[in-house]
């Protein structure tokens, strides 16, 4: 009977976008489930989140930045991210505007890496995570310092949030920064059980 | 005179986003002379106030601040850009009915029957100088607004005219047939200039030796095609002093794809701009199966009381559907703005009068391109046209010492996306200065100013022969006190020595610090030393 019952309420494998192998452990069903929403937050959002990407841009998936600021191009290089898969959008700052652009780009491309200004509501942030689901492309956002705002606005299916504990490298007037130590602490209404890992970041 | 070519005169007014945002604040009463246009921390515009200063477009913000310190930065606003422009348009409209207008600042119009009304090109050209120095100076308040004529065979001829007409002060007037001669001792660069070239190509045609647009003119057609593709043909013929794309002809387009009648006047501008967009999907799929794309579109609107608006406008790209209908709304604010409307619009008619042959492309054997990027490309198409060209880009290697500099983020419109795929974009080549990766993951578009403190609070500052007068402890960022864990560096680059204008000398050093008062996280700065002061260029985020 258990055995019938196993197989009649076994899911088919998710749809998923692969990452690397070091982050394999760490999000839920091994990969970027298409149709979910991904927040990286912490001190090492920005790292993370281009490493969480970079092999779903190797495997031919497009990356559409949307309103990241700030973001080091040759950082994600590093990360691996295939640069020519890659394309930054400024959005208008309308708030309806907003929102269609970040459709716009949700048609296109199949991960949206997103910062979300302030001002943006809760039924804006519902309203671009139905056009993701409907997509199914992946929604990564970056909360950086300001997770729990950004947390309180959309509905994250898994929380990402990192801390660096260590820096390898650099002294007190000597070296330079080679890769640290960064603890993520996985949550969020996906993962059946919250875990704690700890990863050596390259930059 | 060649089938290719139309006759055309043109009436501009360089830097126009500046000149827009400088009459915009002057009537808010602020006199201020030297005004700058910014777009993406580059100077796209700038006032004749602040070109005297040495203010330059394509410089970045922060330069520009350096170069001139009373400069008066805006951002940049298209909507703007075009009201401010509309009562010359308008101007111009009551001496020739249909004039098109590509970008703000800028009216193109056919000259052959204005010609013939007023008197031949010189008494045209005069009428123009007249009219729009009338409209400028009305909008202007008595200050002189730069703004030229030119009338030549063929876009480009009028519109280098034009320009120059403006640094003179008074019309141009190329006679028949002398547009060719007259490109052919003109720099490639004008290409870039006023014909929206890439600016690699041209910085590859001046490498090749092929330094003005008269050695253009004389290859074959052939090569430049085989070496750039169609980009390479449109050179040519733009060199030729011809229009930028052979005219085709084709079947005009159904009733349905380019006529609507509504039952009832519309007063709203949305419904007429959402009923354009599906006319124009229809149009755009007519002209698609006959291999073309529109390049000028003739958009006729009607009101019930018979008023009627004409206009022309012209992308040399093609345009889409979406920006066919951005265009019936740009038309429809225009002239709800003269209040020359009484009443809701029963008819429009959008009419493709410009047309170009699609670009035939061959596809890789093993489907080089798949669906994803085919999507990606229509999603850069659509952005473009919603968010404009500026605010869509692509990341290219250039190569630098600083971070911020070794990838550019290129206008993606201008970037062949299925070529691109195929190839791929990273670090070519490690610069002798730069710092060793890792690279930090967040870089400051607008430095950070930082203070750097000593054990005894003391400013720390490096000396000449690259030395840090003591060890830096303290660090002071937005109000926040920091302490310093370890640090590395410094690493001094010297710059370009030898050019007084663009010499550069700076140091950078490796922070890891931990916030005073939170004392759980720490953080990775990279901070740069310039002229007495020290900036957090970039953060390990």
């Amino acid at each position: 009977m258990r055995a019938v019952l196993d197989t009649a309420f076994q899911h088919e494998p998710l749809p998923t976008l692969p990452v690397s192998s070091d982050l394999a452990g760490l999000v839920p069903d091994g990969g970027l489930v298409r149709g979910r929403t991904v927040l990286c937050s912490g001190d090492a959002a920005v790292a993370l989140a281009l490493r969480m990407v970079s092999c779903a841009t190797q495997a031919g998936s497009w990356l559409g930045v949307v309103g990241v600021n700030n973001i080091g191009v040759q950082a994600a290089s590093e990360h691996g991210v295939a640069l020519q898969r890659v394309v930054f959008v400024q959005p208008a700052l309308r708030r309806a505007e907003w929102v269609s652009t970040v459709a716009a780009v949700a048609d296109g491309f199949d991960v949206v890496l997103l910062e979300t200004p302030p001002g943006i509501t809760a039924a804006d942030a519902r309203r671009v995570q139905a056009r993701i689901q409907a997509r199914r492309n992946v929604l990564v956002l970056i909360g950086g310092s300001s997770a729990s705002v950004v947390q309180s606005v959309f509905q994250p299916d898994v929380v990402l949030h990192t801390s660096t504990t260590e820096w390898h490298g650099i002294e007190r007037g000597a070296g330079h920064i080679q890769s640290r130590d960064v603890h993520v602490a996985v949550s969020g209404r996906r993962v059946p059980k919250a875990l704690q890992q700890s990863l050596r970041f390259v930059g | 005179m060649s089938v290719d070519v139309t006759r055309v005169a043109v009436v501009a007014c360089p830097h126009w986003p500046a000149v827009a945002a400088q009459c915009e604040l002057r009537s808010r009463g602020q006199v201020i002379a030297a005004v700058a246009v910014v777009h993406a921390q580059r100077v796209i515009a700038c006032t004749t106030g602040a070109i005297e200063h040495g203010v330059v477009v394509g410089m970045r913000k922060r330069e520009a601040q350096a170069t001139c310190p009373q400069l008066h930065l805006v951002d940049h606003q298209p909507e703007r850009d075009r009201l401010m422009f509309e009562p010359v348009v308008h101007a111009i409209a009551e001496l020739v009915p249909l004039v098109e207008v590509s970008m703000p600042g800028v009216v193109v119009l056919a000259t052959r029957g204005p010609s013939r009304y007023v008197g031949g090109d010189d008494a045209l050209a005069q009428r123009l100088t007249e009219i729009a120095h009338n409209a400028l100076h009305q909008l202007a308040q008595g200050v002189r607004i730069p703004f030229g004529v030119g009338i030549a065979d063929g876009r480009l001829t009028a519109l280098i005219a034009a320009h120059s007409a403006a640094a003179v002060g008074e019309p141009r007037v190329v006679a028949q047939g002398q547009s060719q001669q007259c490109l052919a001792v003109l720099p490639v660069s004008v290409l870039a200039d006023f014909a929206e070239i890439d600016r690699s190509v041209v910085s590859l045609l001046q490498r090749l030796g092929l330094s003005y647009l008269g050695s253009i003119a004389q290859i074959q057609p052939s090569i430049l095609v085989g070496r750039f593709g169609p980009a390479g043909n449109e050179m040519q013929r733009l060199a030729r002093g011809l229009d930028r794309h052979p005219p085709i002809v084709i079947a005009p387009p159904p009733e349905h794809a380019s006529t609507h009648r509504f039952e009832t006047p519309v007063e709203d501008v949305n419904v007429v701009v959402l009923t354009a967009r599906q006319v124009a999907d229809q149009l755009v799929v007519h002209l698609g199966s006959h291999g073309a794309s529109c390049v000028r579109l003739h958009i006729c609107l009607q009101t019930d009381h018979g008023e009627q608006s004409d206009r022309v406008w012209y992308q040399p790209e093609g345009l889409t559907a979406a920006a066919m209908a951005e265009r019936v709304r740009w038309q429809m604010e225009a002239w709800v703005a003269q209040r020359a409307v009484t009443s809701g619009v029963v008819l429009f008619r959008l009419s493709p009068i410009g047309l170009r042959a699609r670009e035939g492309r061959q596809l890789g054997l093993w489907g080089a391109t798949t669906q994803a990027d085919e999507a990606a490309s229509r999603a850069i198409e659509r952005l473009t046209a919603m968010l404009g060209a500026e605010s869509v880009r692509v990341p290219e290697w250039r190569g630098g010492r600083d971070p911020s500099e070794t990838f550019a983020l290129t206008v993606a419109a201008v970037v062949d996306v299925e070529h691109r795929t195929q190839q791929t974009v990273r670090v070519q080549e490690h610069w002798h200065g730069a710092l060793p990766a890792p690279s930090p993951s967040v870089v400051y578009d607008e430095p950070l100013p930082v203070m750097v403190c000593d054990a005894l609070g003391n400013d720390v500052t490096v000396s000449g022969r690259h030395e840090m007068s003591a060890e830096p402890c303290v660090v002071v960022l937005q109000q926040q006190h920091y302490t310093v864990l370890s640090w590395a560096g410094p690493w001094p680059v010297e710059e370009r020595w030898w050019d007084t204008m663009r010499q550069r000398r700076i140091v950078r050093i490796q922070l890891v610090v931990r916030r005073n008062n939170t004392a759980t996280t720490t953080r990775a700065l990279v901070l740069t030393r310039e002229h007495g002061k020290w900036w957090v260029t970039s953060r390990f985020g």
